[in-house]
């Protein structure tokens, strides 16, 4: 009998898991206030709709992709619940509406992708803008206050001394890792971002992986679109705009990198990352750093860890590599 | 009649001039006083920073290695606020553009040394580089633009000669006609179209890849820190933002021009009528009072449908050409 092939994270992960430890120990030491629970409901908060839409990236970015319209897919899904929510309508056909929206958005991306083979970058730019201008449309200008839907207590409630988002975020983590890992469609993902014409030889459908994949990343932008409402109670013009580079910088840190290395990375390795810049930006503040270069430090880190990735991965292939661009 | 559409759909030029001309005629109907020659004079200043730019990053994009600039907006802010740093300080004019020059050779080669010499994919690297470069410039203004600069500034963006606008007639041309020089009438040029399309036959015919592709991001970052010059004289402010979401104009400009976005395919001319129709529609837009939010939208569709259409030409040529042998 065949041996199921089950991707493993490989030793990548474990090396942002381990600067992740020391990035707590150290700051932990530096700063008293850094280790509390409020602080760390505070860190969670800040970052939820990035733990979340990294899942979606991370995906994308298996496949070799890029999803650069996942902060304007956020907004509009984030403003049609507001308005939802204003006009009283029930909360489940809310949160369907809000989902099949993501969807939709993610499909459009998606055939646009498989179907018409744009590159993944233009094709997430172009619509990243057009939705851009759909937000602009539906606030005019004006901002969408005074939301706050009956699951907002999510966001702050706590058992057992954790936040319950921590946990919620972690489930849904764990959820997805077994999704990728154990089910048919994870390794699809993995087969078609580690060589696309071997998997389209194996009897893959690949277009039919990376339309669904876009699917699958916008139907996660929903969700956090929900917990963004829940946090903020207000909608307004640059929702999200800031949350694709935040997003693409936590899972290359996570070890995925971009351009179908689908051998590498995994979702365990992104909520590292995620944590990681997550407890940076926290400690920045706590340390007094001037916030204007925060972003300074994430954009070394991005370097950094592709650096870091480019030299082991030449090293590994040698001159093999090389030749087979 | 069949023989003009083959022509047309061939050269991506002659199909640029077509819709330029189409855009020129909507363009008048909506306002008579468009189709002026001061006026269309006029209008070219809004291009001088976006023709610039768009050389370096058609550049890029025709070396291949999916290459690709997202750097280049923000690497314009920088210098530009390096110069109105340097200008504060006290240093001459000349003295302060030549050290904006230097800081440009420096950000295109951090860029360059990322992409050719570490092989990190070009997309990641110029995203990490991106917030590197607008944060330190946000950090160095700290949010504050540097104004005061001297009278004499003004001579180089905001006076015509001849009707043309100064930094048309004096920078953009001349540079233009140097970068097509160096692309079309030398080994250079020749090195970088054989690197993109084919980046194995290139590296056997002796071509040292690391220093070609180190050039064109020295390049491109040059011309960055000249635009961040006309920028900042247009303006006669330095902002930390001033080229936010030119990188964005920039790509849409070069793959509108037929540049292909997997190298080696399209030529600089149909750049340089992209930069002209989207200046037109962007001053149009303007003078019809459209919001620039929607003018980003029109691009975005404008970026897709471009490539659908190269698509579709390309396939039109083939099937022509099957059909004249």
């Amino acid at each position: 009998m065949l041996k199921k092939y089950i991707p493993k994270p490989g030793r990548r992960e474990y090396v942002t898991f381990i600067l992740l430890v020391l990035e707590i120990i150290i700051f932990g030491m530096v700063t008293p206030n850094f280790l509390t629970v409020d602080n760390l409901i505070r860190v969670v908060q800040n970052n939820a709709e990035i733990a979340i839409v990294s899942i979606g990236m991370t995906i994308v970015m298996l496949l070799g992709g890029i999803d650069l319209s996942v902060g304007a897919v956020m907004g509009v899904i984030a403003i049609v619940i507001g308005y939802m929510l204003k006009a009283g309508i029930n909360i489940f056909i809310i949160v369907a509406t809000a989902i099949g929206i993501g969807v939709a958005l993610g499909l459009v991306n998606g055939l646009l992708v498989a179907k018409f083979n744009i590159p993944d970058m233009i094709v997430t730019l172009a619509t990243m803008n057009i939705w851009k201008a759909v937000i602009f449309g539906l606030l005019g200008g004006k901002w969408l206050t005074g939301l706050n839907p009956g699951y907002a207590v999510v966001t702050r409630a706590k058992i057992l001394g954790m936040p319950v988002l921590l946990l919620l975020i972690i489930a849904v983590y764990a959820l997805f890792y077994y999704f990728l890992m154990y089910r048919r469609f994870g390794r699809y993902i993995y087969a078609t971002g580690c060589n696309i014409q071997s998997a389209n030889l194996s009897g893959i459908n690949v277009n039919r992986v990376k339309m669904l994949s876009y699917c699958i990343s916008g139907g996660i932008v929903a969700f956090a679109a929900m917990l963004y409402i829940a946090r903020m109670g207000s909608v307004e013009m640059t929702i999200g705009s800031d949350l694709p580079i935040a997003c693409i910088a936590a899972v290359t840190l996570g070890g995925t990198g971009a351009k179908g290395n689908g051998k590498r990375g995994s979702v365990i390795g992104t909520l590292a990352g995620v944590l990681f810049i997550a407890f940076l930006k926290n400690g920045i503040v706590i340390l007094g750093i001037p916030s204007l270069l925060e972003n300074c430090f994430i954009g070394l880190l991005i370097v950094m860890s592709v650096l870091f990735d480019a030299v082991t991965a030449n090293r590994k292939f040698g001159k093999k590599r090389e030749v087979s661009v | 009649m069949k023989k003009l559409a083959f022509s047309i759909a061939k050269s991506r030029t002659k199909f640029l001039l077509l819709l330029f001309a189409v855009e020129l005629v909507i363009l008048s109907l909506i306002t008579p006083y468009f189709l002026s020659l001061s006026n269309l004079l006029q209008v070219t200043q809004f291009g001088a920073t976006l023709t610039l730019l768009s050389l370096g990053e058609s550049l890029i994009m025709l070396g291949g290695r999916d290459g690709i600039d997202i750097s280049i907006g923000s690497a314009m802010s920088l210098s530009g606020v390096i110069f109105g740093i340097a200008v504060s300080k006290g240093i001459g004019l000349l003295a302060a553009i030549l050290i904006t020059l230097a800081a440009g050779v420096l950000l295109g080669a951090i860029n360059g040394a990322l992409v050719a010499m570490a092989k990190v994919p070009a997309l990641i690297a110029t995203l990490g580089t991106q917030y590197i470069y607008s944060s330190l410039a946000l950090y160095l203004t700290g949010g504050v633009p540097i104004s005061g600069f001297p009278e004499a500034f003004s001579f180089l963006s905001l006076e015509s000669t001849f009707g043309i606008p100064n930094q048309i007639l004096f920078v953009v041309i001349p540079i233009t006609v140097l970068v097509l020089i160096l692309v079309y009438k030398m080994r250079f040029g020749r090195r970088v179209y054989l690197m993109g399309t084919n980046p194995e036959a290139a590296k056997f015919t002796g071509i040292r890849e690391v220093r070609v592709r180190m050039g064109i991001f020295i390049l491109a970052g040059v011309l960055a820190a000249i635009s961040a010059v006309i920028n900042n004289s247009w303006l006669m402010t330095a902002r930390a933002d001033a080229g936010t979401g030119m990188e964005m104009q920039a790509i849409t400009v070069a793959v509108l021009g037929g540049i292909g976005v997997a190298g080696g395919v399209g030529h600089l001319g149909g750049v340089l009528m992209g930069v002209f129709i989207i200046t037109m529609m962007n001053s149009g837009l303007q003078i019809a009072n459209v919001n620039s939010v929607w003018q980003l939208a029109v691009l975005g569709l404008i970026l897709i449908f471009a490539i659908i259409l190269n698509l579709l030409m390309n396939k039109f040529v083939i099937k022509m050409k099957k059909a004249s042998t």
